[in-house]
């Protein structure tokens, strides 16, 4: 940046490049994107951050408490848990199950959900009044009660939570994009393509997408958080991930079997997935805040 | 308004076929027998099962049989249970008033402490104490409520001692069940001292309803503050300011009113994140309410209580949701169908 303006030149930053400077302007959702960045780093690079293998069983340390108490000692820096494994390898690849699973999920409803949601928009009519409200309805079904039934016919395990939450989260993408493009579809830029001769798949994939993705990503921000939320409490309450796999909500769940003695067992995995959740809605907030300033300026 | 009514009843009666279409499904994607998924019994010979197979009309098409379920379940008669053998209807009906129980009481506390701190903080809107508001309610609408409700027990049961662990009332107290809602079993009941049952049901009630209610209430001031500021932004706002009204008479006259039309249908979503945090919370607990009966249900693969349990839940939570949404479409017929507010 230059110190001066030697031509009275206006400076137009594009609306990607607005957002992202009332973005910065926040202190705090600056800071919630650092931490995302982290924890989505340590998901990542999981087999090299961790410094032992999440399930390796260690006889001679069981029940190690963390590093910072009296008694633990540095080479375990969250301590050990029943079985001796350590505890902070198991967090960093707990990270990236939970996290990883949850962003395939929230990609695949968004997609799905984009695509019903945009047929419904277009579709006028008796018909679509009937399928809209249906799905609005149908919206309301809780995903835990989906999940218990996905469990029951088809088994417990990390994938299948995965889908039940996948099928509780499409409805709100159908919601969201159904209306949108419902609204953009009155506004004259949209006339003015269909009067050049554009398809209604030219005008989704040229006009409508385009103006899209912004709703998209904050409506992505906050199914990311119920996906985190939602596939730890199926962990925990042991109908998704299974044991030995390292889930955040089914560490949380061994943990509770040693909760008096050893408490860091379920309070580290507890407050992974609180940072984790916080740390995606302060992203998300931030984001709607900075999109909300930018339309108003 | 009679048009409203009719639309949203079809739809309700639409939603509600869908609903038991499904659970008639459920009988027969669940593993195992058809005959035992629909109806929890075990028959001992072949004669009895050729006879129940005739009862239930499974010799029929498909469309026979589930009409004659439709019947079965408006009648009442809704199986039997795998494990324990009771009637479904029974155990339903005595674990449902429970988590309705739990369920109110958060909301309550949600409306009566979220909606007035929301209208502070959007009154309030960008200064300190707002931003304060905002990030208290950020933080703690990110609790996973498992997570928060094993702190209050290792922090307020283990700890402290000051909260029983589990359970609805200590054992001590024979209280009939009349209602399924214990305050008022406890009131309805005789025999038993009231105001010493009240005080330990309460002491019971108080950490699975704080732990819920503390996510529903952030939620709450969450909106309630989002549809102040908004409607702060209005013209009529403006307007009155112009014409010299003081900031009380805006806030009495013009704000509240306006703020709570958004939060309605907002409301109605998170009904839906009631319901499962107190399914969740009630396992931790062992409320007897009926998150924790299914999800003992799944863990020993009861398939007819689980086919019923659905059914019953959903049904529950889509009443009234279409409650919700009806009651919002009957106070304020100007809003689009489809307009809803954001958190």
């Amino acid at each position: 940046m230059p110190q001066f303006s030697l031509y009275e030149e206006e400076y137009h930053p594009s609306p990607l490049k607005r957002t992202w400077i009332e973005f910065r302007n926040s202190h705090i959702a600056v800071v919630g994107l650092v931490v995302l960045a982290g924890l989505l780093l340590f998901s990542l690079f999981a087999p090299f951050l961790a410094p032992y293998d999440p399930l390796a069983q260690n006889i001679d340390g069981l029940l190690i408490p963390p590093s910072w108490t009296v008694n633990g000692s540095i080479s375990h820096l969250f301590g050990t848990d029943a079985l001796g494994r350590d505890v902070f390898s198991r967090i960093i690849y707990g990270c990236r199950v939970t996290l990883g699973s949850s962003i395939l999920l929230v990609l695949l409803a968004m997609l799905i959900g984009v695509t019903i949601g945009t047929v419904a928009g277009v579709m006028q009519g008796v018909r679509s009044s009937v399928i809209n409200h249906l799905l609005d309805a149908l919206m309301a079904i809780p995903t835990l009660l989906i999940a218990i039934i996905i469990v029951a016919i088809v088994g417990t395990g990390l994938v299948n939570s995965m889908w039940a939450i996948t099928l509780a989260l499409i409805p709100q993408f159908i919601h969201h994009t159904r209306s949108f493009v419902r609204a953009e579809m009155k506004k004259e830029y949209i006339l003015a393509s269909r009067l050049d001769g554009a398809t209604n798949r030219q005008l989704f994939f040229n006009s409508i997408l385009p103006n899209m993705i912004e709703m998209l990503v904050v409506q992505g921000t906050l199914a990311l958080s119920i996906a985190v939320i939602d596939i730890s409490a199926l962990g925990f309450l042991n109908l998704g991930a299974q044991p030995p796999l390292p889930e955040l909500g089914a560490i949380l769940a061994d943990g509770l079997d040693v909760a008096y003695l050893a408490p860091w067992n379920v309070a580290l995995p507890g407050l992974t997935i609180f940072v984790m959740v916080l740390a995606i809605n302060i992203v998300g907030d931030g984001l709607r805040s900075a999109l909300r300033k930018r339309l108003v300026r | 308004m009679i048009n409203v009514l009719t639309r949203y009843l079809t739809l309700f009666v639409l939603t509600l076929l869908v609903l038991a279409a499904l659970s008639f499904s459920l009988a027969y994607l669940f593993p195992g027998d058809v005959l035992t998924n629909l109806t929890g019994l075990t028959p001992q010979n072949d004669m009895q099962r050729e006879a129940l197979a005739r009862q239930y009309k499974l010799d029929q098409p498909y469309v026979v049989q589930f009409y004659h379920y439709l019947g079965q379940l408006l009648s009442g008669n809704w199986g039997h249970s795998f494990i324990s053998g009771l009637p479904l209807r029974e155990e339903i009906g005595i674990a449902m008033p429970a988590t309705i129980e739990l369920a109110t009481y958060a909301m309550l506390i949600a409306l009566i402490v979220g909606v007035p701190v929301g209208y502070y903080a959007g009154m309030r809107s960008y200064t300190p104490i707002d931003h304060t508001i905002n990030s208290v309610s950020l933080f703690s609408y990110s609790f996973p409520v498992f997570w928060l409700a094993l702190l209050f027990i290792l922090v307020f049961s283990l700890e402290l001692g000051i909260a029983p662990l589990s359970g609805r009332v200590s054992l001590l107290f024979d209280i009939p069940d009349a209602t399924g809602f214990i305050l008022l079993d406890i009131l309805l009941a005789e025999d038993i001292d009231k105001g010493l049952a009240l005080s330990d049901a309460l002491h019971h009630m108080a950490l699975p309803t704080l732990a819920i209610a503390i996510i529903t209430t952030a939620a709450m001031i969450r909106m309630t503050r989002r549809s102040v500021i908004d409607v702060l932004g209005r013209p009529y706002i403006t307007a009155a300011r112009s014409r010299g009204l003081s900031r009380w008479q805006i806030f009495s006259r013009h704000i509240v009113r306006n703020a709570l039309l958004p939060i309605l249908p907002l409301m109605a979503i998170q009904i839906t994140t009631l319901i499962t945090n107190a399914m969740i919370v009630e396992t931790l607990f062992s409320w007897p309410g009926i998150g924790n009966w299914l999800i003992q249900a799944i863990y020993q693969r009861d398939y007819p209580a689980l086919r019923v349990g659905m059914l019953a839940v959903s049904t529950l939570v889509i009443t009234l949701t279409i409650l919700v949404d009806l009651f919002n479409r009957l106070i304020d017929p100007s809003r689009e169908k489809y307009e809803r507010a954001t958190v």
